[in-house]
């Protein structure tokens, strides 16, 4: 019985183990067009507003939340693309480089996105003071594809009411995001129709 | 198998239910706008009161800042009850919530009901409604009761409208003063007056009393005043000299500073069997204690390194920890209500700011930007600081809301205006 035990052990071991290999592997080959989440902060952003103003130099740094998979922040440093024009490299390098790019691209567009939809609705919240309270709530948005909001829901509301107030006075007084209508209509339906916002307050005394 | 297949939808669940977060740190800089329609007055009674109830609230929320207002003339109409309020009035105003009421008539004593009711214009719902009974000639306290309410509905603080301040103003180099008013500077009491200085005014938590250190005989002396009947009694602690009383939060003690031979130490006085207990020995200089609000710690300044940094000891146990680091001149801290973090005097190349602490980071945090700043006090709500600070020779009251967003004076008299302390809530 041990015995049995102790191999179904070892088989759910190596199991996971293969997991986490398939999971690490997968994720170049994770379009943008499977269904995974891109977890945007505040810093990538700020850094990425230099990117909006000279989107020559595909600098992007995605940080993804698939929890598996720590490693997938993705940095494609500009000299890569100089150097992918300069050697030949096989067909298929070739068509690697291509999707790499094209990747980027996709990427580079929701962060783009994702960064003015962050300030339009930073512009419009005002935030009460909670003290040395840190709070989150998490808001969830439809959008249509011309940018309207359909409609949102509190989908974990923080402990202070008056926090969550807030939020929902800031998502009534916004009605379109009208951003998003130019975007990629498959890149839209994947990223924008449904998404979250996370309000955060670390509380007024840092 | 059961937990394989749950590893397995592990696995699976975190690829296919992950959707984009976007995160929202940052809130906008502006303020929400209201608009304190005239409230609507019952035939037969005085007309202007409808006016007068919604100048006294309307002033009494923009006092700190923290609101904008629509200014009356350019409201698109009055309503005083639901049925005449349209939403799209003032959603093109820009306007994020409006007050609206009535003045109705009790009896023929002057007595009156006051109906009022608050909208958030954006989520298009009435948020708050309420009525108060009270006097004619009390207009200003009733305008206090509903300005309280509707300041927590709509930030989620306790209202402070109705606490008070107290100062020692100090017009000419021979009179000193101890003075109470409302937080706006009104009805303003003389306490006491004298040609000594004056020092350190505490309120007793029931708002009943008032501690000071008076140099009257000559040796800082602490005194405690009754408010209502005016009665002053030294008390007498040991000692040569005694200091900076603070009321402890249950009101059965003092934290004060004793001198023994010269060396200020932190020391507790029980007000019920007048008994002094020592709470620090040090040969450096200890004062400025302060009571953290669950009564367990004492918040104090010592030299006892070199220079002056903030240290808190547990009223029990006697443990001591030292509380900053940053910079050579760091004292008069003060608890926040929450008990989460402090406010001191920073003194850095010569100025002098309030500063914040959360006692579990390792930073502190500038607020003001003046450079003579000293004797910091928070509102009961834990919102607003204020203090007292100088404009050439002219001492005055600085304040300042907690997210920075507002800094205002506080209107005083003339002569300078030194060691606010803010009144506890009505309980």
């Amino acid at each position: 019985m041990n015995k049995a035990l102790t191999s179904l052990n070892t088989f759910f071991l190596i199991l996971l183990f293969l997991s986490l290999i398939f999971s690490v592997f997968s994720v170049p080959k994770l379009n943008v067009d499977e269904q995974q989440s891109i977890k945007v902060n505040f810093y990538e952003l700020s850094q990425q507003d230099d990117i909006l103003f000279d989107s020559s130099i595909p600098n992007v740094t995605i940080k993804q939340e698939t929890k598996k998979s720590s490693l997938t922040d993705k940095k494609i440093e500009p000299s890569e693309a100089a150097v992918v024009s300069k050697f030949k490299f096989n067909k298929s390098d070739i068509k690697n480089e291509i999707s790499k790019i094209k990747l980027s691209k996709e990427r580079e567009d929701i962060l783009r996105i994702s960064a003015i939809i962050q300030s339009r609705i930073s512009s419009i919240w005002i935030k009460p003071n909670s003290l040395s309270e840190s709070l989150i709530t998490k808001v969830s948005i439809n959008l249509a594809p011309s940018g309207e909001i359909l409609n949102f829901k509190l989908i974990e509301p923080s402990s202070n009411n008056s926090f969550n107030e807030s939020i929902l006075t800031a998502m009534n007084k916004m009605t379109f995001l009208e951003d998003v209508k130019f975007l990629d209509r498959k890149l839209f339906e994947e990223n924008f129709r449904n998404f979250n916002l996370v309000f955060k307050s670390s509380g007024e005394i840092e | 198998m059961i937990k394989f297949f749950f590893l397995v939808v592990f696995l699976v669940s975190n690829n296919i239910f992950s959707i984009l977060e976007i995160e929202i740190l940052k809130g906008s800089d502006n303020l929400s706008k209201v608009a304190f329609v005239p409230f609507g007055v019952e035939d037969g009674i005085e007309e202007s009161y409808g006016g007068q109830i919604s100048k006294f609230i309307e002033g009494n929320m923009l006092l700190f800042g923290e609101f904008e207002n629509l200014d009356e003339s350019e409201m698109l109409s009055y309503p005083s009850s639901e049925s005449d309020f349209y939403y799209r009035d003032w959603k093109i105003q820009g306007v994020d919530y409006s007050l609206i009421g009535k003045v109705n008539s009790v009896n023929s004593l002057g007595n009156l009901n006051i109906s009022y009711s608050l909208f958030n214009i954006n989520r298009r719902i009435k948020i708050l409604e309420g009525e108060i009974i009270g006097s004619e000639n009390n207009l200003e306290g009733i305008s206090k009761i509903i300005s309280n309410r509707i300041y927590e509905q709509i930030t989620g603080l306790k209202g402070i409208f109705d606490t008070k301040l107290a100062y020692v103003v100090n017009s000419d180099p021979e009179t000193y003063q101890i003075c109470i008013s409302n937080i706006d500077g009104k009805n303003e009491q003389i306490l006491f007056t004298s040609k000594a200085p004056i020092m350190s005014p505490d309120w007793s938590p029931d708002r009943k009393k008032i501690a000071y250190v008076s140099f009257e005989n000559g040796l800082a002396e602490i005194f405690i005043q009754d408010l209502i009947s005016g009665q002053r009694d030294s008390i007498q602690a040991l000692g040569m000299t005694n200091s900076a009383p603070v009321w402890s939060p249950d009101g059965k003690s003092l934290a004060l500073v004793v001198s023994f031979s010269g060396n200020p130490d932190i020391f507790l006085y029980s007000l019920n069997n007048k008994k002094l207990t020592r709470l620090t020995n040090h040969y450096g200089i200890d004062t400025e204690p302060s009571w953290s609000p669950d009564s367990k710690k004492i918040i104090f300044t010592s030299d006892r390194t070199g220079s002056p940094q903030l240290y808190e000891i547990n009223t029990k146990s006697k443990r001591k920890k030292r509380l900053t680091r940053d910079g050579n001149y760091n004292a008069r801290g003060r608890y926040f209500p929450d008990g989460k973090s402090i406010f001191f005097v920073h003194g850095n190349d010569g100025n002098f700011q309030i500063a914040t602490k959360k006692l579990s980071s390792r930073y502190i945090e500038t607020l003001t930007s003046t450079s003579l700043d000293e004797s910091p006090a928070i509102s009961p709500n834990g919102n607003i600081i204020i203090y007292a600070t100088k404009d050439g020779t002219n001492g005055y009251l600085g304040g300042i809301t907690l997210d920075g967003k507002s800094r205002f004076s506080l209107p005083v008299k003339n002569g300078s205006v030194r060691e606010p302390a803010w009144s506890p809530l009505l309980n």
